[in-house]
């Protein structure tokens, strides 16, 4: 009788406790945007696959969430020898990877086999992984690795040491992007082995916050928190990604509370979400710049004046009034606000329509002035409709005597000619990739022989500024980096190669029930923190 | 009957050609290449866009991209999407339940709908509920699906809260792996409480936006035929035989009526699937609708070739299926009238 009792107590107590749990389970539904590619950020470009794969993974070095600041990740810390050229990790000890998974049991921790082989499947092209999945590394290669990368060698378990063809100060952000994800190399032996190599990229293994679940296409990706999480454990059990590819259709969930975060809201619902009761919309600036960009190697934008009398012309205010409406900030450097070393002091060109007809005279080039301005015919997140500020400034310029033909092409096509320098004028844009100043001015930078970078739409080659862009690099003292990047903006301020127009604000809408949002600069969505009431 | 089918399925070889070829010359005549759109503000350097290229052979002359995507679907290969690196065949086949799904629902209520309004309207012809039917599926079949789409999400399920807003199910409280990917038979099989109501439950406005333009057409054809039919003489006969109105119309009228109903909805497969390409993007339905449209936006090249291939065969087959019926019906057709 009295074992029946105990056992009836226990399932009891089992029950309650079952009942409790489930009753208690944390579930935050995240209305996101599309389907992932896969799930190895190195293969992708996309945010909403970098988004998909984030909660599982970790990098050796990574942002602080909500900030640009690289903290450590994988790597507890790290030496950067004298020259600048040899960056030693030492690495975590006791980091588990998830269990369980596709089959897979790990039988040893993280270790620096993982980091050899994130970066050599991405590196190397004899690597067993490389031709997988299509097998582009885009962030890989545009972020420069094959050609600063001298090695990457195993020194014992617990540390790695990357050596560089040259120093360059960027590198430890560039390593906390997406493409530094570290994945497991045992687990891709595991699948090698059984001859089943895709899988690795469609079902993710890693050692972040979350587990992998379930991914149903175009429908829903399932995680988990991973209770043997290294760091400060996920305040969420569950975490679902419902995708929901229309905004009107997501924010109708929001508010329903069939998801408790949406990405990127109608700049026409704002006001609405900002009404709701039960919604919270966050807001920060983007890091991102939209510019007009003068192609110097065209009359008349070979001439100092007539660029500093165009953008004395342009009515930047009314372009941010009704083209961002309040969805933007005035730009009057490359780098937005938020990246360290902008320059406040440096002083934006005033609206002045007279001063740039004096301008335009003082120049000698010969009147009427006739140039092409060319519009992307896509939105990007810096410029919501260029099409519209291209007009904008055709009405400006006509006012000083200018007259400016509209001019636009397909999306691929445009970036080609504009990059082989057809345009007199056109707009484009930039977004940082790692919160460095030198991934945004590398954009008007030139090479050792001087010549300018695909990047470079103003074909702008300035001693000075190249000088200091490539000094900067070198240096890993932040005072240093700062003053050298300052100066920089002044010179860009005084040669004018480009208008800058705007830094677009970030818009983010959660449910009231959800505690320790961050915004990130990045556009990244993090849920490791996150928490419901 | 062997010889007419025959002949019949011979006459959609040409059609298949035809199809083979405008999808593969139209998706190209589409500026911008899969490689390309992949690339943000960066771009891609020349040497890099001409590498991916020859990888995925985009370098090849086109005829010869041509005969080898023939090859392929000749040996049952639809290729591989450029995006996911995923057979297409397997992609199709993951999603392809999901709009057969809505797909049913939409022409069952459409039917269910439709027939007994174009009965009722013709029956009772000239009287208000006769306007009100004909004037309602006007309004219907020149709804545009994506604005009716959100208005019943902003009024049904936003205001006044009676449906969910989108998806397939309650992702908070069920979850189960798909079997069949019919999720009213899998919530079913997942032995969840509730499961299939709440799979029911999200089917209701996505089977609206669908079925509104079949069930127009459906209630029109529906009258039509029955008005011409009302007039025989062997209606006539029934009524002066003394039986009941009810029987009248429903054993001797309506069964004469539907038949051209039944064709209405064989032709309106091709209706149902390319409506659907919309309502799945609004309702966040995931079938080949929403997959194919963003294949276009990616120009992923060899999804939207095979897909548009196999939901076209899909809709030569219910239609030669149709052709044959007749054919077995209606013993004229077979004989080459």
């Amino acid at each position: 009788m009295k074992r029946t009792l105990t056992t009836s107590a226990a399932t009891l107590l089992a029950m309650i406790a079952l009942g409790v749990g489930a009753a208690q389970a944390k579930t935050l539904v995240y209305c996101s945007e599309g389907s992932p590619e896969n799930f190895t950020p190195a293969l992708n470009t996309t945010g909403t696959t970098f988004d998909a794969a984030r909660p599982v993974f970790n990098q050796l070095v990574e942002f602080e969430r909500g900030t640009t600041t690289v903290v450590p990740g994988l790597a507890e810390k790290w030496d950067v020898s004298a020259d600048g050229k040899t960056i030693t990790f030492h690495l975590r000890k006791g980091v588990k990877w998830h269990s369980g998974i596709n089959g897979f049991k790990p039988t040893r921790d993280f270790n620096a086999d993982d980091v050899l082989f994130s970066f050599n499947r991405q590196w190397k092209e004899d690597h067993p992984y490389h031709k997988i999945s299509g097998g582009k590394y885009d962030y890989f290669a545009d972020m420069e690795m094959p050609t600063l990368l001298d090695s990457i060698e195993k020194k014992d378990d617990y540390t790695v040491v990357m050596k560089l063809k040259e120093a360059n100060a960027p590198i430890l952000a560039n390593l906390a992007m997406d493409f530094g994800t570290i994945q497991s190399a045992e687990y891709a032996e595991m699948l090698q082995k059984a001859g089943k190599l895709e899988q690795f990229d469609q079902i993710p293994v890693g050692t972040g916050p979350f587990q992998f679940v379930a991914y149903q296409k175009d429908a829903v990706i399932r995680y988990k928190a991973f209770p043997g999480y290294w760091g400060e454990k996920a305040k969420l059990d569950d975490l679902v990604f419902a995708i929901t590819p229309d905004p009107t259709a997501r924010l109708a969930k929001l508010k329903k509370g069939e998801c408790h975060v949406m990405i990127a809201p109608r700049p026409a619902d704002l006001a609405e979400i900002k009404a709701d009761a039960n919604l919270n919309l966050m807001s920060a600036p983007g890091l991102n710049i939209a510019y007009w960009a003068f192609n110097l190697t065209k009359p008349p934008m070979d001439n100092k004046k007539v660029r500093q009398a165009f953008a004395a012309a342009i009515d930047k205010a009314a372009i941010l009034k009704e083209v961002y409406q309040g969805a933007g900030q005035s730009a009057k450097n490359l780098i937005p606000p938020t990246i360290w070393s902008w320059n406040d002091k440096v002083e934006d060109y005033k609206y002045d329509p007279e001063a740039a007809k004096k301008l335009i005279a003082e120049s000698g080039v010969a009147t009427p002035i006739k140039i092409d301005l060319w519009w992307m015919p896509v939105q990007r997140p810096y410029n919501p409709n260029a099409k519209r500020i291209a007009e904008m400034m055709q009405a400006d310029l006509a006012k000083i005597g200018v007259t400016a033909e509209l001019k636009s092409y397909e999306w691929g096509e445009y970036r080609k000619r504009m990059q082989a320098g057809e345009h007199i004028t056109g707009q484009l844009g930039w977004t940082g990739d790692n919160g460095d100043p030198d991934n945004f001015f590398f954009l008007i930078g030139c090479n050792a022989e001087g010549k300018p970078a695909g990047q470079n739409l103003s074909k702008w080659c300035n001693k000075d500024f190249n000088d200091k862009l490539a000094k900067a690099r070198t240096l890993s003292d932040l005072k240093e980096r700062t003053k050298l990047y300052e100066e920089m903006q002044a010179i860009a301020r005084e040669d004018v190669p480009q208008f800058t127009i705007a830094h677009s604000v970030v818009f983010e809408p959660t449910r009231k029930e959800v505690v320790g949002w961050k915004i990130s600069p990045f556009g990244r969505h993090e849920f490791h923190g996150v928490d419901l009431k | 009957m062997f010889r007419y089918f025959l002949r019949r399925a011979a006459l959609t070889l040409p059609t298949f050609v035809a199809l083979m070829f405008v999808t593969f010359v139209a998706i190209r005549m589409v500026p911008g290449d899969p490689v390309e759109v992949r690339t943000g503000e960066r771009g891609i350097s020349p040497e890099r866009l001409a590498q991916f290229r020859h990888e995925l052979g985009l370098d090849q002359p086109i005829w010869k991209q041509f005969v080898d995507y023939v090859w392929g679907i000749l040996h049952g290969d639809f290729g591989t999407s450029l995006v996911t690196n995923e057979k297409v065949l397997t992609e199709f086949a993951t999603l392809f339940p999901a709009t057969i799904e809505l797909s049913l629902a939409a022409m069952l209520f459409a039917v269910v709908i439709g027939v007994p309004a174009g009965t009722i309207a013709a029956v009772k012809r000239g009287s208000p509920f006769d306007h009100t039917v004909m004037g309602a599926s006007v309004i219907g079949f020149s709804m545009p699906i994506f604005w009716w789409g959100l208005l019943l999400i902003m009024l049904v399920s936003e205001r006044w809260g009676l449906t969910p807003v989108s998806g397939r199910l309650d992702l908070i409280k069920y979850y189960f792996e798909p079997t069949t990917g019919f999720l009213l038979i899998d919530s079913l099989m997942s032995g969840q409480d509730g499961a299939f109501l709440s799979a029911l439950h999200h089917l209701v406005l996505p089977t609206i936006v669908l079925g509104t333009i079949p069930l127009a057409v459906i209630a029109r054809i529906t009258r039509s035929s029955m008005l011409e039919v009302l007039n025989e003489d062997y209606v006539r006969t029934a009524r002066a035989k003394g039986l009941s109105p009810m029987r009248v119309i429903g054993l001797h009228a309506l069964r004469n009526a539907l038949i051209p109903v039944i064709t209405s909805i064989g032709l309106q497969i091709g209706t149902l699937l390319a409506g659907a390409v919309l309502t799945e993007t609004i309702f966040s339905w995931p079938g080949v609708g929403k997959w194919l449209i963003e294949g276009i936006g990616r120009r992923d090249y060899p999804a939207l070739q095979g897909g548009i291939m196999l939901i076209s065969s899909i809709v030569i087959f219910v239609n030669l299926g149709v052709d044959v019926l007749y054919g077995a019906i209606n013993p004229r057709l077979r004989h080459g009238h």
